[in-house]
């Protein structure tokens, strides 16, 4: 019993220390602004958004239904659950982590499913639809890195409506796809 | 003839072997607390629904016709459920996040109105599990409704 006491105490020593460690580091290199790597990381991020490979696969993945194609479907939502179960939170804050964890055990389902459906392309937008609102908390949560865009489909699913995030201002529609493919607005600009 | 009649004799011998192969039984009373019944409102009628067409494969209480406890089709049974409760399992609703609680009513949705639930094959020979129409209706409303309550929710 008294072990235990003492290893707690000890563990929690050991973690306030390491807490305040990593604050001073990032004051000092907040700081520090003529350092290299202080510029490099500062640059990176504005280009690069963490979740840059679950973007690009999503986006395949919107690409492919909007031309009913639901073979390339089924490889870009394959594409996208590696993506997820990839993903490096190791650098991500508490919050953040478990935020991403929330999202991630969803959207890596839907992710699954689609995969899975070759030949029924309208289980795979059903999935699809689900799966853009998990995208677009994503990129709230972290950043896209690049000008996205949320557009929105009236029609869809006897004029329920859905919405999908593009990255070009020109509307190419997943739901409907080459039935209607300029059928949606834009409806929120992301950054 | 000889050779057919010892064919048949191990056939027999096999399918009488495997009767003493029984997956385990699903059902359990423990959790109940993570129930779907215990966090959302759920109307007797559709408790009632649910339970006879999809309990069987998407909770911890299955209730066993007795041909499966005939093998192979108990095996059959069992792949299903296993399936199924990874899918989807109304006995641990509540443990699930509220996305994904809202993800899975949609998809419960879905599956009605697009007849892929519950399984064909297992209708087949379970008619019991099948739904009218009316009952499609009532837990369609059912899910619209709690989706609607459950996104107004913090
Ligand atoms: C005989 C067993 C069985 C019954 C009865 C059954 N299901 Fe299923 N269900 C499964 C299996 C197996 C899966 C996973 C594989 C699949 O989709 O075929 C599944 C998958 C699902 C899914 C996920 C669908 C997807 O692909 O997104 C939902 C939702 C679902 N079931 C709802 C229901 C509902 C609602 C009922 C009752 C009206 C029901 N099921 C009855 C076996 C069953
Ligand atoms: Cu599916």
């Amino acid at each position: 019993m008294k072990n235990i006491i003492l290893s707690m105490a000890t563990s929690i020593l050991f973690l306030a220390a390491c807490n305040n460690e990593t604050k001073k580091t990032e004051a000092t290199s907040g700081a520090d602004s003529t350092s290299i790597t202080a510029v490099d990381t500062t640059l990176k991020s504005q280009k690069e958004s963490p979740i840059q490979n679950i973007l690009s696969a999503y986006l395949q993945l919107k690409n492919a239904l909007a031309k009913d194609n639901d073979k390339d479907a089924a490889s870009s939502g394959k594409a996208l659950e590696t993506a997820f179960a990839d993903f490096d939170k190791s650098a991500l804050p508490g919050d953040k982590a478990k935020l991403y964890d929330d999202i991630a055990a969803d959207a890596k389902e839907h992710a699954e499913h689609i995969g899975a459906n070759v030949g029924n392309i309208k289980h795979q937008r059903e999935h699809f639809e689900t799966l853009s609102q998990d995208v677009y908390d994503l990129v709230n949560a972290f950043g896209a890195g690049q000008k996205l865009y949320v557009d929105h489909c009236p029609m869809y699913n006897e004029n329920k409506g859905a919405n999908w995030i593009s990255e070009s201002k020109e509307i190419s529609n997943p739901y409907l796809g080459q039935s209607m493919p300029t059928c949606g607005t834009v409806r929120e600009e992301l950054n | 003839m000889k050779r057919i009649k010892a064919v048949a004799l191990a056939f027999l011998i096999i399918i009488l072997a495997i009767q003493f192969l029984q997956p385990a039984r699903n059902k359990n009373g423990q959790a109940v607390s993570k129930d779907f019944s215990k966090v959302f409102t759920v109307p007797g009628n559709v408790q009632g629904i649910l339970k006879k067409s999809c309990f069987d494969c998407h909770s911890n209480q299955t209730e066993y016709p007795w041909y499966t406890y005939i093998q192979p089709v108990g095996w059959w049974m069992d792949s299903h459920i296993r399936k199924g409760k990874e899918e989807l399992n109304f006995s641990e609703f509540g443990s699930y996040s509220k996305r994904r609680q809202m993800s899975k009513l949609k998809s419960i949705g879905e599956s009605i109105e697009n007849e892929t639930m519950p399984l064909p094959s297992y209708t087949l020979i379970h008619k019991k599990a099948r739904l009218s129409n009316e009952e499609k209706d009532l837990i369609l409303n059912w899910v619209k409704n709690t989706r609607n309550s459950l996104s107004l929710k913090p």
